[in-house]
Order: structure tokens, then sequence, then C-alpha cells
């Protein structure tokens, strides 16, 4: 086991890395930063000056060389735009996100997977035409479009609910519903189909031969079964759920990291760009080797095995 | 008949909007007599019903209908491009992988989880950053983010597919690798992309809605459905109609494809999961 | 704080706060919400050349010499008077018994203080280019400052009069440092600063031992929403106040809400078309400029596309700007002068082929009238090729002069001629599209240095009609400013774009 983590946290760094040395190289080629963050009234001169006191006048190798070694020890320089450090920037913004997307991870559990099951016990009823219709809607709909209708709805006619920002409960609601609803109707579908297979498998029909309740059977025997790809899915949408809240975010005026990330790359503050990645590669792989751990737990099969494919 | 429709009727309906997108994207010049990009003043902003335009008219006198229509080729045209490179490239990317094992493998997993590891909205408006705005370039985004969901799947397929009887049996035959490779361990993992495929399809389109709305769209004045969205932010209290109907057209088409998408699943292969 | 506090604190900040307080009762407690696209980029002054971060700092300190709000001209504030004393210095005389915010006197040492932060690289601020010119600061008593430059800068009062010079305090600065002074920002200003939530909200509160008397609203928040349409079904759901930028189509629907009006001005910023000289190709020809301005139909892009929200210009200065010379002749459209002009420069524009690079969403409609301008020269011929630019693109290649051969800009605030004319028409200036011209450089360069105020304006005026005569932008207009700002509210915006609400009166 422990050697397994050790691999797994190798392979994480690797990962890391790469995604780093693959981002910096890209917005080297992305076009002058510096112009961005000076006045309009720059002289040539100035500028040249800026360039320099900040390193971008160093051969590419070499600032790539220096980004490194500071990187290692947790620098990434500081934000060309707010002159503030960038990971420590990165790192405010990243609960806000974080708890968006587990509140919209949880109302996707909370209503997607109750639904793909009763879809699936209930084949062929209304419930399922009407469950499954809204899951495909869901997906077809585009979040921001979304968003933006039901901010004109709830805020400016009805007067339900704030049109953005944080400071209460009812701040939570829109986003959550806006960022939820693609991946929600995409789990419902899944689920529904992942328990269909399960209940017509033999394990299960035994335990109904043996005149085990419906209940129990569905509970203890097919729900546990078919969470795999369930588990897998939930653990690639976290991933998404981080960048997928970009467009929530800045519609409804969430100070998170999506929203941070998409300005700093049309700003080219290049520092956050690179903390923000370092940022989601490590929550990213933290969450697929959480998910992988919990594969253990659910099918011992796959525990030998270690990885999936 | 009811079992039909139990079975099927899902995938016909998505055919028939399937249909009927890609009939009004190829008949456009035959059902509107509006050239999309004319610009007239004296019109803009009209509501929906305006004599001489049905859903209205944009900000610079556009009429609605037209460029919703000739959005739909834009759509199309995206969405197939994209899934033609995707399938293409992480396809073979895929079956490459997945026969030949070893160090190949690996590398491409381990780039799998690179990009993977990167949300896909930002990799695409990071790649846009770069190489700029345009119907071009943001297939080109779009594609290099996307490739990734094959590569991995046909892998998985073409590991589990390797093992197969016929498979061991052709190779005692003596048959070459090549021949092998696309002439059985293809035809097998097909289904498999054409599934991803559809799936995909959608998406692509939408994801084009995403980064025209963040600011990096199609050129104007060509109409594609997600910079229509993205401009009609401006008039949505005065216009409604400029978010609506590209809004209604995009849904429609991303629903179509899809329900056929799950048609194609359940037909071609029962057992299989996302 | 460790990690985990911080993440407690957060949730904290996101469900424990209360939300906004309605419109009504804000008009109780006389609570203004304001809101931008942006937050701000630092809280320290003279640091960012920045409108949104200038704006909310300005709150709370407050500018050495001021902009009268109707002529724009300098106007006392934190110094009650100027002179000349000779060639390269120039005198100040300070206001007496203003306070800082820590109860630190405004005085001499605070002035020398501010241009000593300015001048140290190891601030980074981005005025320091800007101070260039000035040598130092000499205090001659605790009233009374001298700025002594290396020549002979007569344009200093211009370049002092606004955001460029904010008095910071010298014994909070020495004693505690810049970082403590960015985290809690001390000024003279209106308001005082109550606390930064990043990337929300700003909240400032009213200054009772405020200079002059002190503001009506008891307490300004600042929230920052970046997606326009969300600010503006905020401001009709009466959640903030004042907003910038509603955009024309969208005034009718804002009066008629009964939550809030429209409040526009003229602005000082200035839009217009640049046909780049800068590179071989039809634009370095003087007839084929003069054909394409035209060409093109000013009127009726303010008209149709703006709705009448913009003032048109007739040269490189807006009558807003001190230096501005009213003799000027407006470039007339005619089609019928274009064509003779583009044969008489033996060009045949339905074979020309132009490219006009634009930005989107930086200026009112810009990309529509981008669009509306290819329309315009479509009906005498030429094919345009309009290139959308995302903004740091457009900036991109502006500097490195890789845009097609006209371009869409604005400038501004445009407030004086010397920030105007020589950003702009010199060859060898970051954002200039025009240049090659050695009489024209060589009368600017002149102007810049005469101290007489009446040879001055006599010396833009020249420069002016050159400019003019020479044809190098398409000139446009001045831009209205749009301000939806909520009924309770009595707030006349300023041209030079500043957001003060200590100039808001509250309805009782």
């Amino acid at each position: 086991m422990r050697a397994y983590l050790l691999s797994r946290l190798g392979q994480t760094v690797l990962v890391v890395f790469l995604s780093l040395t693959a981002v910096f190289f890209l917005m080297r080629l992305g076009g002058d930063p510096v112009l961005l963050f000076l006045p309009m009234d720059i002289q040539a001169k100035d500028l040249t000056e800026f360039r320099e006191r900040l390193g971008f006048n160093d051969p590419v190798a070499v600032q790539y060389g220096r980004f490194v070694g500071r990187a290692v020890r947790g620098d990434f320089g500081e934000s060309l735009r707010y002159q503030q450090d960038a990971l420590g920037l990165v790192l405010e913004r990243l609960p806000a996100t974080l708890y968006l997307a587990v509140a919209a991870l949880g109302l996707t559990f909370l209503v997607a997977v109750p639904v793909g099951v009763l879809s699936a016990v209930r084949r062929g009823s209304l419930f399922d035409f009407f469950g499954m219709g809204a899951a495909v809607l869901g997906q077809a709909v585009p979040g921001f479009w979304l968003g933006l209708m039901m901010i004109y709805l709830f805020s400016v006619r009805l007067g339900w609910l704030p049109t953005g920002g944080t400071g209460s409960a009812l701040h939570f609601v829109m986003p959550c519903v806006v960022l939820a609803s693609f991946y929600a109707a995409r789990m419902a579908r899944l689920t529904r189909s992942s328990v269909l297979d399960t209940l017509n498998e033999e394990f299960v029909l035994t335990a109904r031969a043996k005149g085990l309740a419906e209940r129990v059977v569905i509970a203890k025997h097919a729900l546990k079964n078919s969470a795999i790809p369930i588990v897998t899915l939930a653990g690639l949408d976290t991933g998404q759920l981080l960048g997928g809240a970009v467009i929530t975010e800045t519609i409804f005026a969430w100070p998170g990291l999506g929203r941070l990330t998409v300005q700093a790359l049309l700003n080219r503050d290049f520092p956050v760009v690179l903390a923000a990645v370092f940022v989601f590669s490590v929550t990213y792989t933290l969450i697929n080797l959480v998910v992988d751990l919990l594969y253990g737990w659910l099918d011992p099969r796959t525990r030998r095995q270690g990885a999936r494919a | 008949m009811t079992t039909f429709i139990g079975r099927h009727g899902r995938g016909v309906l998505g055919l028939i909007i399937a249909a009927l997108v890609v009939v009004a994207a190829g008949a456009a010049p035959l059902l509107v007599a509006h050239d999309p990009v004319q610009s007239d003043f004296a019109v803009s902003l009209k509501p929906p019903g305006t004599p001489g335009h049905p859903l209205g008219t944009d900000q610079l006198g556009r009429d609605l209908l037209a460029r919703v229509l000739y959005g739909a080729r834009v759509a199309l045209f995206i969405g197939l491009c994209c899934v033609l490179l995707t399938a293409v490239v992480g396809g073979l990317l895929g079956l490459l992988a997945g026969y030949f094992e070893g160090w190949l493998g690996a590398v491409l997993m381990r780039v799998a989880d690179v990009q993977l590891s990167f949300p896909f909205i930002l990799l695409a408006l990071t790649i846009n950053a770069i190489v700029g705005l345009g119907l071009r370039n943001i297939i080109v985004s779009l594609s290099v983010a996307g490739w990734v969901v094959y590569a991995r799947v046909v892998r998985g397929e073409v590991l589990s597919v390797k093992e197969r009887e016929f498979v061991h049996a052709a190779q005692a035959l003596g048959l070459g690798r090549a021949r092998l490779l696309f002439r059985h361990i293809l035809p097998n993992v097909a289904p498999t992309i054409v599934i991803v495929a559809s799936l995909q399809f959608a998406q692509f389109i939408v994801a084009e809605a995403a980064i025209s709305f963040l600011g990096f769209g199609v050129q104007p004045p060509m109409p594609a459905w997600g910079s229509m969205l993205s401009e009609s932010r401006d008039y949505l209290y005065v216009a409604w109609w400029l978010a609506a109907f590209p809004g209604a057209a995009l849904a429609l088409t991303a629903l179509g494809i899809n329900l056929v998408g799950d048609w194609l699943r359940d037909v071609l292969d029962p057992k299989f999961r996302v | 704080m460790t990690r985990f506090t911080t993440l407690l604190t957060a949730l904290a900040v996101l469900l424990g706060l209360a939300a906004s307080a309605p419109a009504q009762d804000r008009a109780r407690t006389k609570e203004i919400v304001v809101a931008f696209a942006a937050e701000p980029r630092t809280l320290l002054p003279d640091t960012i050349v920045d409108w949104t971060t200038n704006n909310m700092v300005e709150h709370m300190y407050d500018r050495l010499v001021d902009r009268d709000p109707k002529t724009y001209k300098p106007s006392p504030m934190l110094a009650t008077g100027w002179k000349v004393i000779n060639d390269t210095t120039w005198e100040f005389a300070l206001r007496q018994n203003v306070k800082f915010h820590n109860g630190e006197p405004f005085n001499a040492q605070s002035v020398k203080a501010t241009m000593d932060y300015i001048k140290d690289p190891a601030n980074k601020t981005h005025y320091l280019p800007r101070w260039a010119l000035v040598k130092e600061v000499q205090i001659v008593n605790d009233h009374t400052v001298r700025f002594v430059t290396e020549k002979p800068w007569p344009g200093l009062i211009d370049r002092i009069a606004g955001s460029d010079f904010l008095p910071m305090p010298p014994k909070a600065l020495k004693e505690q440092g810049v970082q403590a002074l960015a985290a809690k920002p001390i000024g003279t200003g209106a308001f005082r600063f109550v606390q930064w939530v990043r990337d929300e909200k700003l909240v400032v509160e009213r200054n009772p031992d405020y200079w002059q008397t002190p503001a009506e609203a008891s307490r300004v928040t600042f929230r920052f929403i970046p997606e326009f349409s969300a600010r503006l079904a905020a401001l009709l759901a009466g959640e903030i106040d004042i907003m910038k930028d509603v955009p024309p189509q969208n005034v009718e629907m804002l009066e008629k809400s009964g939550k809030a009006r429209l409040r526009a001005t003229v602005s000082s910023r200035i839009n217009y078309l640049a046909l780049v000289n800068l590179k071989p190709g039809p634009m370095q020809d003087l007839r084929v400029r003069k054909a394409i301005h035209a060409a093109v139909n000013v009127d009726e892009l303010i008209q149709q596309v703006l709705k009448g929200r913009a003032t048109k210009m007739c040269g490189p200065l807006s009558p807003i700007n001190v230096d501005y010379s009213p003799k000027l002749q407006c470039v007339k459209h005619d089609p019928a002068q274009a064509q003779a002009l583009f044969k008489e420069a033996g060009v045949d524009p339905t074979k020309l082929q132009l490219t006009l690079d634009t930005p989107s969403g930086r200026y009112p409609l810009d990309k529509d009238i981008s669009l509306a301008i290819a329309a315009q020269l479509q009906r005498v011929g030429i094919k345009t090729n309009v290139v959308v630019n995302e903004w740091g693109t457009h900036l991109d290649k502006i500097k490195n002069r890789t845009t097609g051969d006209m371009f869409f800009l604005g400038w501004g605030p445009a407030l004086d001629a010397q920030n105007t004319i020589e950003q702009l028409f010199l060859g060898k200036q970051t954002y200039s599209s025009y240049g090659n011209n050695a009489p024209l450089e060589a009368k600017i360069n002149q102007a810049v240095t005469i101290v007489d105020p009446r040879k001055r304006l006599e010396a833009w005026a020249e420069i002016q009609q050159m400019v003019r005569d020479e044809v190098p932008w398409v000139f446009l207009w001045q831009q209205h400013d749009l301000y939806g700002v909520a009924n309770w509210i009595e707030w006349t915006p300023r041209a030079d774009e500043r957001i003060w609400m200590y100039e808001a009166k509250l309805a009782r």
C-alpha cells in the first residue's frame, strides 16, 4: 500500500511539473505581457526598462530555469497586475471555488443519483421519460445562457434571489444550480444506465431468486456495484467542475479561482496563470488518487492491480 | 410497436431533429432572402413578427432568422471538424498506444493526464489566447483540448479486444501487425469511436458558445450561435429574441445529437459505459 | 493564519456576512453601492495607473491639485495656490489644518515623502516615468513646497492636476512601511477605509473630520461584478446604485424601470479611427486618407449606432481639452469628393482591400462601429476586412506596428494637448499610428517647452490645424459616458470619468 501511494505521489509530481512546463512555454508564445499592465502613455524606453526589471528580456531558457528554481520553493513570483504574491492570490481564491464545486457536487448527487436509480428501476415509466428528458435537456442547454435567464427571472423580475456575489446561503442557489446542471444531467443518465446493467447481472438475479426484498436487492447489491462508473465520473467531473466554475463565477460575480484564472489569461498575468495551473493540477491529481482508493474499497478486484487503465 | 418506440423512439426523435438542423443549414439561402451579414441600421433591434423579419433583427439590423439558419452551418462545421480531427488523431494514438503498450502507451497516458488535469475550458482559452480568435483557431483549440478522451477510451478498448480469441488466432496465423491492427482490431473498436464522437459533437458546439462568451469568439460578421449569444448579453433586457432564438437553436441541436448518440450506444454496444 | 483558519474564514465570509440590504434600507442609512467591473489592483496611491483603481483609491486619498468639474482647469485641493518661481521651479502653497485618517498632519513633509515614494525604483510605481522630469521637492516651510525640475516643464501643472499626485502620510510610511499602508490605506480623503474583501467588495465610511464639509453618504460599498448584464440586473433589482457604461439601446428601458435612471455626460475620452502611415501602403498617401475620411459618414455612425450618444470632433483635441482650438473645420462627408480624391491619387477603390483592427467591448460599441465603418466604405467600393482583437492582442499589434491599414482606438482622459498630441503623433511613441513628418514633430517638441500660456495656446492651435490637415485619423467623437444611477441619489457624472461619492447628494 505504501509503495503504491508513493508511486502515485511520484506520478503526481511528474504530471504537475509537465503541466507547468507546457503552460510556461505556451504563454511565452502569446505576446508581450508587459503592455497590458502599464499605462498607455508609456514611453518605449520605460517599457524596455520594465521588461528588463521583470526579467522578460532574458532568453527563454534562462527565464525557465529561474522559474523552476523559484517554483520548487513555492514562489511563483508576483502578479503583474496586482503586485502581490501570485500563489498567495490563487490560494486566497481557492476556497470560494472549492465550496461552490463541493456544493454543486453535493447537489448533483442529491438529485442525479436518486433520479437515475428510480428511472432505472421504473424503466419505461412516465418518471423515466421526464427524468431522462430533463437530463438530456440539462446537457444541451449552455450553462451561461441558463444563468442569465435565471438572473433575469429570479432576481430582476421576482426579486427572490440576489444577482450575485456572496454573503448568504441564498447566494449559493443559482450558481450551484447553473454549475451542477450539466454534470447532474450526465450523472443521472450514467446512473440509470449503470444501474440497469447491474440489475441484469447474474448476482442480482441470484439475490432475487433467494427471495430478498427488492429494496435490499437494489441497495445492497446493485448500488455498490454500479457505483464504480459513477465514482469515476464524479472524479473526472470534480476536476471539470473546477474549470466549469469559470463561467458561473463570471456571471454571478463569485470571487473564485476560475474567474481569477480567466482574467489572468486575458491579462497575460503569467505568474498567476502558472500558479493557478499548479493548484489545478495538484487538486485534480489528488482527487484522482482518492477516486482510485475508493475503487479499491468498492471493488476488491481492482485493489491488487492499482491504477486504472 | 410500443417496444419499437421504447427502444428506438428517442433515436428517431434525435434523428429527426438532427435532420432538421442539417436541412436548415444546407437550405438556408433558399429559406431566407436576407443576407446574414448585411447590416441595415434603419431596422435595428426590431422584435419578432416585424414584416420581413419573422424572428426580428439584431443591433446592426441583420435578420435574425437568417443568422440563426446560417449559424447552423457554422455550428455543424465546427462540430464536424472538431470531431473528425479528434477522432482521427485521438483514435489513432489510442490504437497505437493500446496495441504496442510499453513506453508509447505510458508516455501517451502521462500526456493525457497532464492535459486532463487542466480544465477543458481553460485549456481551450489558453490556446486561443495565443493563436488568436477566429473560426479556424477555435477548431484548433477545441480539438487540442478534446483528443484526450478518444485516446483514453480507445486504448482501453484495444487493450480488452487484444485479449480476444480471434486476435490470438490471427497472430498465430502470422498476420502482419499493420494488417492486424487496421483490419481486425479497428473494426471492433470503431463502434466505441462512433459513440464517443456522437457524444462529443454536441459538446464541441456548446463549448464554442462558452469560448465566445468569455471573449474569444468567431470573427464577425460571421454568424455563429455562440458569439451571437455572447453579443446578446448587452441587449438582454431590451431584445430578448437575440438570446432566445440562438440559444434555443443551440439547445435543440445539442439535444438532437445527444439523442442520436444515446441511441447509437444502446444499439451498438449495450454494455458500453462512458 | 494557518491554512485551516483561512478556509474557515472563507466559509464564514461566504455564509456569515449579511446579504446586501435592499435599496430602501440603504436610502435610510445613507449607504451607496457602486458597481465596477473589476477590483482595484492595489490600494496604494501613486502606484498603478488604472482608472478603476484610482476611482476607489481617491475616495480615501485627496489630490494635491484637482480639476474643476465644469471647466476642467486645475483647481485647488490640498494645494491652495501655485506659481512659477523660475524656469525650473514651481511653488505650491499647502492647505492648513488638514489631517490624515491616523491623525498625522498634512504638510510639506507629506508632499516630499510622496515624491520620494514615487521616485524610489523599489516601489515599482507606474508614475515614475511621469515624474521623471522632477529633480526634487524642496521644503520651504511647513506649508510651502517647491518642485524643482531638470528642464523647463510648463506642463507640470497639467500633470499634477489629477490622480498623478496623491499625498501619503510620511510617518506611517516610514514607521509601518509600504505593505502596511497597502493593507490599510491612510489618506486625507472624504472616506475612511473599512474593509476589502478581495474580488468582491471594498467598503469605506464617511470621514467626519474631513477638511471640507463631510460627505452626505455615511458608507460606500464598491462591488465588483465582471459580467455586464449581471451589473444591469443588479441595478434593476435595486442591489446596486451606480454603474457605468449602459449601452445606448438600454437607456429607454432603464428610464422606465422606476428603480434608476440615466445620467449622461460628454466624456473627455475620445475615439478615433487611425489611418496608419507608419508602414508602406495606401495610407501613406495624404489623398487616400482624405478620401477615406470623406467616405465615412460620422454623423450616421453617431445617429444609428450610438443613438446620438457621442459628440463629433473635427480634430485631435476635444472642446473639453484645455488647449483646444475652436477654429478647426470638420472634414465633410462627401462620397463624390472621395471618388475624385481616389482618382487623383491613382487608386481604384474597388480594387482596394483594407484591414481594420478593432477591440471588442473596450469602448462603447467599438466592434459594431468598426463593422459599420466597413459597411460605409463598401458603398464607395472598398472591401474592408474587420479583425476583432482581444484587448491585449490589440495593444500588441499597435505597438509592434502589425495592425492592418486602420485601427480603432480610444484615448483618455484627454484633458490637455501634451498628453494627447505628443503621445499620438510622434512616430516613436508606443501607440502612435502616424509619423514621418519632421516639421510637425519639430513643432510639437518645441511647443511642450513654451512657458508663456498665451504663446503655448497659439503653438498648440497651429499644431492642431496641421494635424487636422494631415488627416492621420478619421476624426470620430468624444464618448458619452452613460451611467445608471438609482433614483434616490443625485449625482452628476464628470467628463474626466471620476466617480467620487463625495459629490453624491441623497434625496430625502
